[in-house]
């Protein structure tokens, strides 16, 4: 039945000039150029060199908006360097209170006794993209950005140390403070309707911080390591004239405060901490438009 | 976000997303202190005994099940501070075998603190066995997060074999609860005295359950103890009432339970806990009237007598700490009776007490500002 239907897809597709673009490269689209997914988010050029971004499942329940402004852009500045490296900054602004606070009683406790609450927030992103060509269709990017907090009152909310890196790295600004990234990937087209492409990142969260009661400091919450690693590989499916269905598998490395128990020669143990590992299947359709 | 699609749990990685607890009785690891404590007499005659339910290190911090509260999590300073007393009370009464109930090992709300191995460090006990009873990598319920709880053994003996034992489960929980839930077992420890070895249980029954899951583990638990050979004690937090009366006899009849003993309405029960899955359930002491009946009680029944006056003093538990009031204004102290010791009939207990207070059985630190129910205690003369 998959079988059937992918293959429906792809007859349905008129013959391919060029393979898809990579994703999440520096490149910013031409004016009037747009892609959504369900998950990735809607990304529409409004100038050769700006594009804006926000993700539609979320914007309504975490008002966001991300600017990506082409630096160096080689259909603008062609010749000039090699490769046709391009550099990208990227600035947003996220206040994801209301949608934490849907989620209060669930992954949030639900204070019901108490003036506890999760606190207003902005956090502001900015980040920097480099890619550049390799062979005809290849596609190496590096990328680094951070986001932080920025209190507007009071907040009671700890980390989740959750058993999900999406959820620690989607949460980790607003609840620790701070999220770094610096990654990279490297995108290869296979023929006109492939292109596999392998990410790996290493995030860098805030602390836990103190753990905060109806405004009192009660001490410090335990410390988790801060460092998050993430690789994924992903298969990017050429469907209809622009759009592509990407399915994959992202694995993740990061402190969960698991432990586990090591027996000794005399036949008695020792519980020592371990980080924990994630294996998560990853699938998206993505339309484009031009 | 856009990787959220398909965040299948149980593809989550290589450590299951809640311990399904699917064994009948299984041997459970053993732990042995770093620390350098005094070696205990050989071949003892009598052994000093301490059970204590010691709510996961939170001392008296409410959390939001106990309705005086909505605390989720304590900071890594609350649970020192409240594991110090504890060891402080267990040090100061120092005893043999220490049986103890909701003691976590690498929980969020607990500061991921091993307390298993906290207590072999910071008392005189050298061995100690742990049988996990609610192993959950994530439970989203209030944020509640990683949690690792269960019933430990320790003892100033060499512990040679750990196990637990499972225990009826609840069937009033739809799936996804169940999942995440806690489970039951018993902690089963053989400790080797020298000339002699016995077997040492730690129990801590269902709290919440309204199909009879309770009933069904404390009979568990008696026709186990029945069939046990070596020399047997039993501790725990059985989430019952003595058998003073009958709960089932018609008011006015000599077994009912009027002004014998209070079955509800006790002075900690929060009128917001109504009609939650943390609601008391009927009580049902006459399922513990066998224990009375074929094994011995550390405090027998004609002691712990008739009515609240005298049943008082052997209280264990109370969700109000003495620091809070009630909506009566009535300040909470300990009001009902749910832990107990029991050996095999004939044996005998002394100096059997529950520490309710500074000053019982010696003890300078305050039993009632470190967990929400009190240390059990008594000398098991051995047989």
């Amino acid at each position: 039945m998959k079988r059937a239907l992918l293959g429906l897809a792809l007859a349905s597709t008129a013959a391919f000039a060029t393979p898809r673009p990579a994703r999440d490269t520096a490149d910013v689209g031409n004016a009037g150029s747009y892609s959504v997914g369900i998950f990735n988010p809607l990304r529409i050029a409004f100038t050769d060199r700006v594009e804006l971004q926000a993700n539609p499942l979320l914007f309504f329940v975490a008002p966001h908006l991300d600017v990506r402004f082409a630096i160096l852009k080689p259909a603008v500045e062609a010749g000039k360097l090699p490769m046709g490296v391009r550099l990208t900054a990227e600035a947003g602004l996220l206040m994801p209170t209301l949608g934490m606070r849907l989620m209060k009683g669930f992954f949030f406790p639900s204070w019901a006794t108490s003036t506890n609450d999760i606190g207003f927030m902005l956090i502001p992103r900015v980040g920097l993209l480099v890619s550049g060509d390799f062979f005809q269709d290849d596609v190496l990017t590096f990328r680094i950005d951070g986001q932080m907090r920025i209190p507007m009152g009071p907040h009671s909310a700890t980390p989740l140390n959750s058993f999900l890196a999406p959820l620690e790295i989607l949460f980790a600004a607003p609840l620790t403070g701070f999220l770094g990234r610096f990654g990279g990937a490297y995108d290869h087209a296979f023929g006109d309707r492939l292109r596999l492409r392998g990410e790996v990142n290493l995030y860098v969260t805030g602390a836990q911080g103190n753990l905060s009661v109806a405004g009192t400091n009660v001490g410090p919450l335990a410390p988790i390591s801060p460092f998050i690693f993430t690789a994924h590989v992903g298969l990017d499916i050429a469907v209809f004239k622009y759009s592509r269905l990407t399915v994959g598998a992202l694995f993740a490395n990061y402190d969960q405060g698991a432990s586990e128990l090591k027996v000794n020669a005399d036949g008695f143990s020792e519980r020592v901490r371990v980080r924990s590992n994630n294996i998560l299947p990853t699938l998206d359709f993505i339309w484009a438009g031009f | 976000m856009r990787r959220l699609m398909l965040l299948l749990p149980f593809l989550a990685g290589c450590e299951w997303v809640a311990d399904p607890q699917t064994f009948t009785r299984e041997e459970v690891a053993r732990f042995k202190a770093k620390a350098e404590h005094p070696a205990p007499p050989a071949n003892p005659t009598r052994l000093k005994v301490m059970a204590w339910n010691v709510k996961y290190g939170a001392c008296r911090v409410d959390f939001w099940f106990d309705f005086w509260g909505d605390r989720t999590q304590l900071s890594s300073t609350e649970v020192d501070d409240c594991l110090a007393r504890v060891a402080g009370i267990i040090r100061e009464y120092d005893p043999d075998i220490l049986i103890t109930e909701e003691i976590e090992v690498g929980s969020k709300r607990s500061a991921y603190v091993d307390m298993v191995r906290y207590l072999l460090e910071h008392t005189n006990l050298r061995y100690a066995t742990f049988d996990e009873t609610w192993d959950a990598r994530y439970v989203p319920s209030e944020g509640l997060g990683r949690i690792n709880l269960g019933n430990a053994i320790h003892s100033r003996y060499p512990i040679t074999l750990g196990e637990r034992i499972h225990q009826a489960e609840r069937t009033d929980e739809d799936l996804l609860t169940k999942t995440f839930t806690i489970k039951r077992a018993m902690a089963r420890a053989e400790v080797d005295l020298g000339d002699r070895t016995v077997a040492v249980y730690g129990v801590h029954t269902e709290a919440y359950d309204n199909d009879g899951t309770k009933q069904k583990q404390i009979q568990q638990i008696y026709e186990l103890l029945k069939g046990e050979t070596k020399p047997w004690l039993i501790g725990g937090d059985f989430n019952e009432l003595p058998p003073v009366c009958d709960e089932k006899a018609t008011a006015g009849s000599a077994e009912s339970c009027d002004g014998k003993l209070r079955l509800s309405g006790f002075l900690d029960e929060r009128a917001s806990s109504k009609g939650t899955p943390y609601e008391q359930p009927p009580y049902t002491p006459s399922v513990m009237k066998q224990f009375y009946d074929d094994f011995e009680p550390y405090i027998p029944l004609a002691r712990y007598g008739v009515g609240e006056d005298h049943q008082r003093p052997y209280f264990t538990h109370s969700v109000l700490g003495p620091d809070g009031v009630n909506d009566d204004g009535r300040p909470g102290w300990w009001n009902r009776t749910l832990d107990y010791l029991f050996v095999r009939k004939g044996e005998t207990w002394t100096d059997a007490d529950v520490l309710q207070e500074p000053g019982r059985q010696g003890i300078s630190g305050d039993p009632s500002r470190a967990s929400d129910h009190a240390p059990i205690v008594g000398t098991w003369g051995l047989p």
